[in-house]
């Protein structure tokens, strides 16, 4: 394990029971086999549509998702953890290390809870601070760190919107000082105009407080401002994995070029050029066989049909899972 | 000749809270064939305001005396708003105008097959027959691009994904070929993939039935790919309107600009990303003056706190309500 | 101006209180809101006082110890303060003669002496009582200083109407506290096993409570009546009814109990809490219970009705309590003969009670449910 990632996984696989509890009994792979690395400081980004996996990635990252196969290991420098072997006083201590970012700023804060209450409970459940004074200065702290009115700590959620709440989110996650913080589709609730001071304050935090993000999205616009690598997914598999700029200009995988292409452009000339996806994303638990994109993609060959491809290195940090990666000219 | 006429639209709700305004002095015009996209942020009154074409707004809705709405049928025009009975309404709801939702599920009926609502929609509103009804329904399925047409009309919508739903909705929208049809965030619950397949359909329908739409979005680049012309809404308050390809590269109003650049392009990604400073404020303390004052950087004086600006041209037929053009200034 | 900063400030202020305001004191608010519901509450504290203190507003001991012999299926009395002779500032009643005679066809025929007065009189001693069942006293707030007085009138045994309704109604909330009591414990455990757990548990559980919904009521109790042995005294038929409507009215609120509670952990802030490594306890303490008692509450004021209802509609049949008893129930059944409801008018004062106490319980339970949910859309 190299030294400077701060999650790694192996095949890191998360599966759901469905169907009875008795009769018609599957496994819904909701992440298949997913290999990734996160390095320390860096703002990860993960595309995809819904029914990626995205969501439940992130989730078994946090221990919050079961991990049914493969590994994840998480080194910040001063301690390590094998993910699918937490228990006891380490698991104690990565929910002090490791935080999410809920998508929903109303769904998120208990609307029982005053603000500091909200803000404390972190501090308070992990035993972090021995005094109520010092509780109060850590929430203080956190709290202008993210630009919230001091004075209105003492007010209940109902009091605020939908960008403030998400601060108030954004202050919960991050007082018990984690090292890494997923942020699951936290801007996608939000207005526009809003949405960019969010973004903002999550970059200008990662400076302040050293934090490494997963950031989950669907909005490809979004991540590409945001983050300094991405990886999408489809179907619980990584198709592309690359730094933003290089995915951005010189995509690999057809998939990822449709992403873009879908994206509606602002220039009212620009209309109808791009080149669309048929079809939809098919249910996880009825894959395809072969590569999981080749119902959809425009140059699938037999052989797509037939062999899973596997993620392979084509530059240095671009990784793509496509058979045909060498001969398509995707990029332009 | 206009298809429908706003002018001076003002609407209020009566809440426990007291007078919520929820749309202030709104006018617009749309000719048939025309695309309007209505742009705004939550609490803009968008929604509001598309739903009052068919007086389709909730029992405390007040419309101020001086509003008017006027649809303009073959039959010869309509005053929307001086509709009172049920019966009345039905020229306008689902007859002249149709409306598509954001979210497709909760438009169905859960316990009815798509195709019999369709077929049910039709009856009411035309004088076919069953058999006709029927044949034109599976028709307009084919026509939005549901393979297997036939079979997806004995279907419920839970059966269907999110996509073929919203394709759905819009084939029952269109069966009775209204003469406008709004669509209110169509495209939002769904995945980019699957908007830009609802997109590039929505534009073909447009240039085959040739009605009017009216799409309401928060999206800037959806409005940019659909629209010909564009109304950004503020609290209730239409700020600025004008051509699309004029609105998006000449924005006037700062709220205008602001929104645009607060939209991460992919076009460059070293480009800062620049938020619109400040909240949107609650509908219960509207500013006096200038809607936008609390958060434009732009403020000219105590005019733009106390004097509610009236429309300026700023542009070939594109029209700004901003204190900044009384000063001659360019923004 | 300085008026226009003032109101500005107070505006500023009820802003900021409206904005620190918890759950419960929105609720609250929401609630003065609605006028029926207000209206409702008002009656439910009065008939709940006047149940409470039922010895003590009573004039008479509502069983056959505190009966009027002389003056059997009597008429309300309604105390007067002027007559022919004058007024007086202390209301005041005519001496009654009554009279059965082969002249009168076998009717009683009142007479009234409106030259003699009985006087009303406040904080008498009568019969002694123990107030909430164990305070002894013997002062009644009104009485006569001669004779009896009526103002609801007389059963057939001379038991004074007035006072019987008082006790009813205080028995009623009894049986309804106790029921409702019961099945809520029982509900609580049951639906929260259900609901925190889930899974296999959940469904074994729904099972059990499905079957129990499925047990009709009125055969049940017939047969639970005909096995109660007639020889037990009131106080035990009491005790083993309520026993009866707690056991059989658990699972609609077990039910919701569940639901709340499933939803309730769902909830992301549940999760944020977890992901913080919180335990059960303080989920539980902190989320869960919070997030439950108001409504809890809402559905224990709703279900309250139903158990006096069950109570009175058994006791109605017959199956239930026994007339020496009061209840609102026993007080119905009372109304069902021909002969009240041709000359004893009088008998239905107390379903006037009855109607007014479900009703108050059924307009309290609804403002309070639509109270309780701060954040839903104003609705007109």
């Amino acid at each position: 394990m190299s030294n400077d990632n701060l999650i790694e996984t192996q095949d890191l696989s998360v599966g759901f029971p469905v169907g009875g509890k008795i009769f018609n009994k599957s496994v819904l792979m909701a992440v298949n086999e997913v290999s990734l690395s996160i390095p320390r400081g860096s703002f990860f980004g993960v595309v995809g549509e819904s029914g990626s996996g995205k969501t439940t990635f992130g989730r078994a990252l946090l221990n919050a998702a079961p991990i049914t196969g493969g590994s994840a290991h998480y080194d910040d420098g001063e301690v390590s953890y094998d993910l699918g072997k937490l228990a006891g006083a380490d698991l104690k201590e990565y929910r002090r290390r490791a935080q999410l970012i809920f998508q929903d700023p109303y769904a998120a804060l208990s609307p029982r809870m005053t603000v500091r209450d909200i803000i404390a409970e972190p501090l308070e459940v992990m035993g972090l601070c021995n005094s109520r004074e010092e509780v109060d200065e850590r929430v203080r702290e956190i709290a202008s760190l993210c630009r919230l009115n001091l004075e209105h700590l003492r007010r209940f959620p109902h009091a605020f919107s939908g960008g403030q709440r998400q601060r108030i989110s954004i202050a919960r996650a991050l007082v018990s000082k984690p090292r890494f913080v997923v942020a699951d589709e936290s801007v996608a609730a939000l207005d526009v105009s809003i949405q960019a001071d969010i973004l903002n304050l999550l970059k200008s935090l990662q400076d302040e407080m050293g934090l490494t993000y997963l950031f989950i999205s669907h909005d490809l616009s979004v991540v590409a401002h945001t983050c300094d690598h991405v990886a999408v997914m489809y179907l619980g598999q990584i198709m592309e994995s690359a730094p933003t700029r290089q995915l951005f200009q010189s995509p690999r995988h057809p998939y990822t070029k449709a992403l873009f292409s879908a994206i509606p452009s602002l220039d009212p000339d620009d209309r109808g050029k791009a080149q669309k996806l048929e079809g939809e994303i098919p249910s996880p638990t009825n894959r395809p066989s072969g590569c999981q994109f080749h119902t959809r993609c425009p140059f699938a060959t037999d052989l797509c049909k037939r062999e899973e491809p596997h993620l392979e290195t084509c530059e240095a940090g671009h990784a793509v899972s496509c058979h045909r990666w060498r001969e398509l000219q995707l990029a332009g | 000749m206009s298809l429908i006429d706003v002018e001076n639209l003002t609407l209020q709700f009566k809440t426990d809270e007291g007078l919520i305004t929820a749309v202030d002095n709104v006018s617009f015009s749309l000719a048939p064939g025309e695309v309007m996209g209505l742009v705004g942020e939550s609490g803009s009154g968008k929604s509001v305001t598309a739903k009052s074409l068919m007086k389709l707004n909730p029992g405390n809705a007040v419309y101020a005396p001086e509003s008017r709405i006027t649809l303009h049928l073959d039959s010869g025009p309509v005053d929307v708003l001086a509709l009172q009975r049920p019966r009345d309404m039905e020229v306008v709801r689902g007859g002249a105008i149709s409306m598509i939702f954001q979210e497709p599920m909760a438009s169905f009926a859960p316990a009815m097959t798509i195709g019999s609502q369709m077929v049910e929609q039709l009856l009411i509103h035309t004088d076919m027959s069953k058999k006709q009804a029927r044949e034109l329904s599976i028709e307009m399925l084919d026509r939005v691009g549901i393979s297997d047409a036939p079979t997806r009309f004995g279907q419920y919508a839970f059966e269907m994904s999110g996509g073929m739903r919203q394709r759905a909705m819009i084939a029952m929208a269109l069966s009775t070929k209204p003469k406008l049809l709004i669509a209110d965030e169509p495209t939002t619950a769904l995945d980019v993939t699957i908007q830009a397949q609802v997109i590039d359909l929505m534009k073909d329908l447009v240039d085959e039935f040739g009605m009017g739409i009216i799409f309401i979005t928060h999206d800037l680049g959806v409005v940019a790919q659909t629209a010909d012309k564009v109304a950004v809404m503020y609290l209730g308050k239409m700020i600025e309107q004008g051509p699309v390809r004029e609105v998006i590269r000449n924005p006037y109003h700062p709220y205008t600009q602001g929104l645009i650049d607060a939209l991460p392009q992919l076009d460059d990604l070293d480009k800062p990303l620049m938020p619109v400073p400040g909240d949107i404020p609650s509908p219960l303390e509207r500013p006096e003056g200038c809607v936008f004052h609390t958060r434009c950087s732009k403020i000219v004086g105590d005019v733009c706190r106390t004097i509610v600006p009236g429309w300026s041209d700023t542009g070939e037929n594109h029209r700004t309500a901003c204190h900044l053009c009384d000063q001659g200034q360019t923004a | 101006m300085s008026a226009k900063t003032s109101t500005k400030i107070d505006d500023q202020k009820a802003k900021e209180a409206y904005f620190t305001a918890s759950q419960r004191q929105l609720i609250w608010a929401r609630f003065k809101k609605q006028r029926a519901a207000m209206i409702a509450a008002t009656v439910l504290v009065v008939l709940i006082l006047s149940g409470l203190f039922a010895p003590f507003l009573s004039p008479y001991d509502p069983t056959v110890a505190g009966r009027d012999k002389d003056y059997l299926n009597g008429a309300p009395q309604i105390p007067k303060f002027c007559d022919k002779n004058g007024c007086s500032i202390r209301p005041f009643l005519h001496t009654v003669t009554r009279e059965r005679s082969l002249a009168t066809n076998f009717r009683w025929v009142e007479k009234i002496n409106e030259d003699e007065r009985r006087y009303m009189q406040f904080f008498v001693s009568g019969d002694s009582y123990k107030l909430f069942g164990f305070i002894p006293g013997n002062i009644h707030l009104f009485g006569m200083d001669q004779g009896y007085v009526h103002l609801f009138g007389t059963d057939s045994a001379g038991k004074d109407i007035f006072s019987r309704t008082l006790h009813a109604v205080w028995t009623s909330l009894q049986v309804g506290t106790l029921g409702v009591v019961i099945s809520f414990v029982l509900a609580l455990i049951i639906g929260g096993v259900a609901g925190y757990y889930g899974g296999a548990i959940d469904s074994v559980i729904q099972m059990i409570t499905d079957a129990v919904r499925t047990v009709p009521s009125i055969p049940l109790f017939m047969a639970i009546a005909a096995f109660i042995p007639p020889e037990w005294s009131a106080e035990t038929r009491f005790f083993v009814i309520t026993l009866i409507l707690g056991l059989v009215g658990w699972p609609t609120l077990a039910r919701r109990v569940r639901t709340h509670l499933l939803t309730e952990r769902n909830q992301e802030y549940v999760l944020a809490a977890q992901l913080c490594g919180a335990p059960a306890g303080h989920v539980i303490r902190r989320h869960l219970l919070p997030s439950f008692t108001s409504y809890i509450i809402v559905d224990l004021v709703i279900s309250f009705p139903y158990v006096v209802l069950s109570e009175t509609a058994l006791s109605f049949i017959g199956l239930g309590l026994k007339d020496p008893v009061n209840s609102l129930g026993v007080m119905l059944q009372n109304v069902t003969k021909a002969d009240v409801l041709l000359n004893y008018h009088w008998y239905f004062i107390p379903v006037l009670f009855f109607i007014a106490l479900v009703m108050a319980f059924v307009f309290v339970g609804d403002g309070l449910r639509d109270a309780a949910d701060p954040y839903s859309e104003t609705r007109k």
